[in-house]
């Protein structure tokens, strides 16, 4: 089975580019992979099926659904909220009609009138202020045979849209977590809590910076480790600030963490936090390595999040009382290493079982096999009955051959 | 209560999973239940013929007959679980095995092409969705079980079924080795018959019936074996009882079979079991050195361990006994509880 693959590749820094530097030697092994170059449409000579990594970032996927709406195939819905991808590739690009339509596919009138609001500057921008209320995902899903999902979220909201294909949810892989020595911090801490990643306003580092300060009070030893862009240094300062503590003493940011220190660094930690609201229905790769990596988790009570087990995290609602949940769980993890050790050994567990590589490459050979042969076997079955029933003088709007069709449908004929 | 028991039939074949449906059926008679054996013919090829098998199940109708409802219905084999019924008991004999661990192998059906591939995974969702259905999920041995769980992601309870009722006795330690069952390659019987070359001092007799038996006489003869083995074809309940009764051990050593009747038959005989590490279902009553010898599956191993229960009668026979206490305690009594209490 040759298989075309269209994702951003390594070197490129994306979560979308590390998850198939990963996926791609291993899955490699077990069907004939020809990567596809950056910005060909084309599919390579004798393709059996095509997968296509898409994520909410135009720069990196423009290219990929370009080459999907080309031809159709197996979407990999990295980002179920793909509005910024869309208006990336309509509207950012002059393409004004296009991102209308985008919209009126997805929300009707009104969705056609907002976007149009939009447009002469009435309203703001969509994928800044609302992105989730108009995920824009039928850009790609009217193109898709079939769609791999990594969570139940995600699979739910595309059935809710409507999708009537085949959909295969396959958990992210997990790195082989290496053994390395912990990373030296700049500052000696009886307890690290660290959050990592692209620091944008849906990690929501104000409520944890308060939160910090409120166990703070109890653990004056506890460290904080922000690790990861940032938009700006000033708005972490005077965020730092404003919750009454100081940056460089009980809080470091590290920046972006190069790979080779990614592990170090986790390592190092003693509980990681991954906030985040709104949800554009995206898995973490931060989270899938510390489960790894075996050390408890507190993240937000939503989409994917929501489906990790309550024995590797805790879950905080979004809601009022948002910090104060945080700062109980926090106060909670810090204060009690039992607790900690019970959590980190069930997260290493929970890595190995679902979200091994192993197990995620045979899950996506289960797909793009049935994907590859799926309509001919279909085609096959229905041949022969299609036989039987003219030898038996049926018609082909008979009730018994609506019966089969059902009996084929219960079967996931 | 009116029950339905369901397996397909394969026309000229017959083993132990059909053994096990009729068995199944007259004991749920003996306990004064109105029940019938439904079958219907199976053929597992050419291309998607074996997904065509499951649709014919899935369109039979029994959820009443003649005007009465059916209260039960008891699925045991490939494709009979995908009948569509309110309350479906399966007690899982085995799946379409050549769709999931002999796949690849040479005793696998689906080759590398989309389509196979497809039909492949096709039998895997329906599995998924018909066994899923399903009220209650048994499986005959623990070996069917963690293949459900490990491909499908299903747990089911392991229920192991009694063998077929024979005068099971010991008369003596004979100087032949017995092998009972279907002669096909996933048998094995090869490996015995290749031992046997190897160490002169046993004889075998072949109880069975099957595709590979003119391999099998053609390798005999190819080994010089021809006055040390008998094929003596499919025998009856009496003569096979008798052959239990006066071997001096029963070889099984099929590739990951999913249960097998035969070690249970064996002990009952208090006849102790040769058997191979990778054997599967066996492995869960032969246990080596306390109930029988499970060896590497290779003529020399096999032929030592032949050898060695030659020359010691003594020990092979208690562990024949401690596997005679285990294969007592499976009864039908507490098979047909469980499937009717589930």
């Amino acid at each position: 089975m040759k298989v075309a693959y269209f994702s951003p590749m390594p070197p490129e820094r994306t979560g979308i580019a590390d998850y198939s530097g990963l996926l791609v030697p291993a899955l490699r092994e077990r069907v004939d992979l020809d990567i596809v170059r950056r910005g060909t449409r084309r599919l390579p000579r004798g393709t059996d099926v095509a997968l296509y990594h898409v994520g909410n970032n135009p720069d990196a996927h423009g290219w990929i659904v370009g080459a999907l709406r080309r031809n159709r195939g197996i979407v990999v819905l990295h980002d179920f909220v793909l509005h910024h991808l869309v208006a990336g590739l309509t509207f950012a690009r002059g393409d004004k009609e296009g991102y209308l339509d985008a919209m009126q596919r997805d929300a009707g009138t009104v969705g056609r009138l907002i976007a149009h609001g939009v447009a002469d500057g009435l309203l703001p921008p969509v994928w800044e202020s609302r992105p989730q209320e108009f995920p824009l995902v039928h850009s790609v899903l009217d193109h898709a045979d079939g769609v791999i999902v990594h969570s139940r979220y995600v699979e739910d909201e595309v059935r809710a849209r409507g999708y009537p294909g085949p959909i295969w949810r396959i958990p992210m892989p997990t790195w082989p977590a290496p053994d390395v020595e912990p990373l030296r911090l700049p500052r000696d801490a009886s307890v690290v809590i660290g959050c990592f990643g692209n620091l944008n306003p849906a990690k929501r580092l104000p409520q944890l910076l308060r939160a910090f300060a409120e166990v703070r009070r109890g653990h004056p030893e506890a460290l904080l480790v922000i690790a990861g862009g940032i938009s700006s240094r000033h708005e972490l300062d005077l965020h730092v600030t404003e919750s009454g503590l100081q940056l460089d003493e009980s809080v470091i940011h590290l920046g972006y963490v190069e790979e080779d220190d990614i592990w170090p660094l986790l390592a190092a930690c003693d509980v990681l936090v991954s906030l985040r609201f709104p949800t554009m229905g995206e898995t973490s790769g931060s989270v899938i390595r510390t489960l790894a990596v075996g050390r408890p988790l507190v993240v937000s009570d939503v989409g994917w999040f929501s489906e990790l087990p309550d024995s590797v995290a805790a879950k905080v609602p979004v809601d009022e009382s948002e910090v104060d949940t945080l700062s109980a769980f926090l106060e909670l993890l810090v204060s009690d290493p039992v607790l900690r050790a019970r959590m980190g050994n069930a997260a290493r567990e929970l890595a190995v079982r679902e979200h091994g590589l192993d197990h995620v490459v045979d899950r996506y050979v289960a797909a793009l096999e049935e994907a590859a042969g799926r309509d001919a076997v279909r085609n096959a079955l229905r041949s022969d009955l299609a036989r039987a029933g003219v030898e038996l003088g049926l018609d082909a709007r008979s009730r018994e051959l609506d019966e089969l069709v059902a009996s084929m449908r219960e079967l996931d004929l | 209560m009116r029950i339905v028991v369901c397996s397909p039939q394969v026309p000229f074949a017959r083993g132990g999973a059909e053994l096990l449906a009729e068995n199944l059926t007259a004991e749920l008679r003996r306990r004064d239940h109105d029940v019938d054996l439904v079958t219907m013919p199976f053929r597992w090829y050419p291309g998607t013929r074996v997904l065509t098998g499951a649709l014919l199940w899935r369109l039979a109708d029994l959820e009443e007959a003649d005007g009465r409802p059916i209260d039960l219905v008891i699925a045991t084999k490939f494709p009979s679980y995908a009948v569509r019924h309110p309350n479906k008991v399966v007690w899982l004999v085995h799946q379409f095995r050549q769709a999931y661990e002999l796949d690849g192998t040479e005793l696998g059906q689906f080759g590398p092409d989309p389509v196979d591939r497809a039909t492949r995974r096709s039998v895997h969702r329906l599995d998924e969705a018909v066994l899923g259905e399903a009220r209650a999920l048994f499986a005959i041995s623990q070996n069917v079980a963690d293949r459900l769980r490990r491909f499908n992601g299903l747990e089911a309870e392991v229920l192991p079924p009694p063998p077929q009722e024979l005068d099971y006795r010991f008369e003596q330690n004979g100087r032949f080795v017995l092998s009972v069952g279907r002669l096909d390659r996933a048998k094995r019987v090869d490996l015995l018959l290749r031992a046997a070359a190897a160490d002169t001092a046993f004889e075998i007799v072949v109880a069975g019936e099957g595709p590979d038996r003119d391999r099998l006489e053609g390798l005999a003869r190819e080994l010089g074996l021809d006055s040390r083995v008998r094929f003596a074809g499919r025998v009856d309940d009496d003569e096979l009882a008798r052959l239990y009764a006066t071997c001096l051990a029963v070889y099984y050593a099929p590739v990951d079979e999913d249960f097998g009747f035969v070690p249970y038959e064996a002990f009952r005989s208090e006849k102790t079991v040769v058997t191979t590490r990778d054997a599967g279902g066996p492995l869960e009553i032969v246990s080596d050195r306390q109930t029988g010898v499970v060896c590497e599956p290779e003529p020399g191993a096999i032929a030592e361990a032949v050898s060695w229960l030659g020359a010691h009668p003594d020990e092979a026979r208690a562990w024949a006994r401690s596997g005679k206490e285990l294969a007592e305690r499976v009864t039908w009594d507490a098979v047909v509880d469980r499937l009717l209490s589930s």
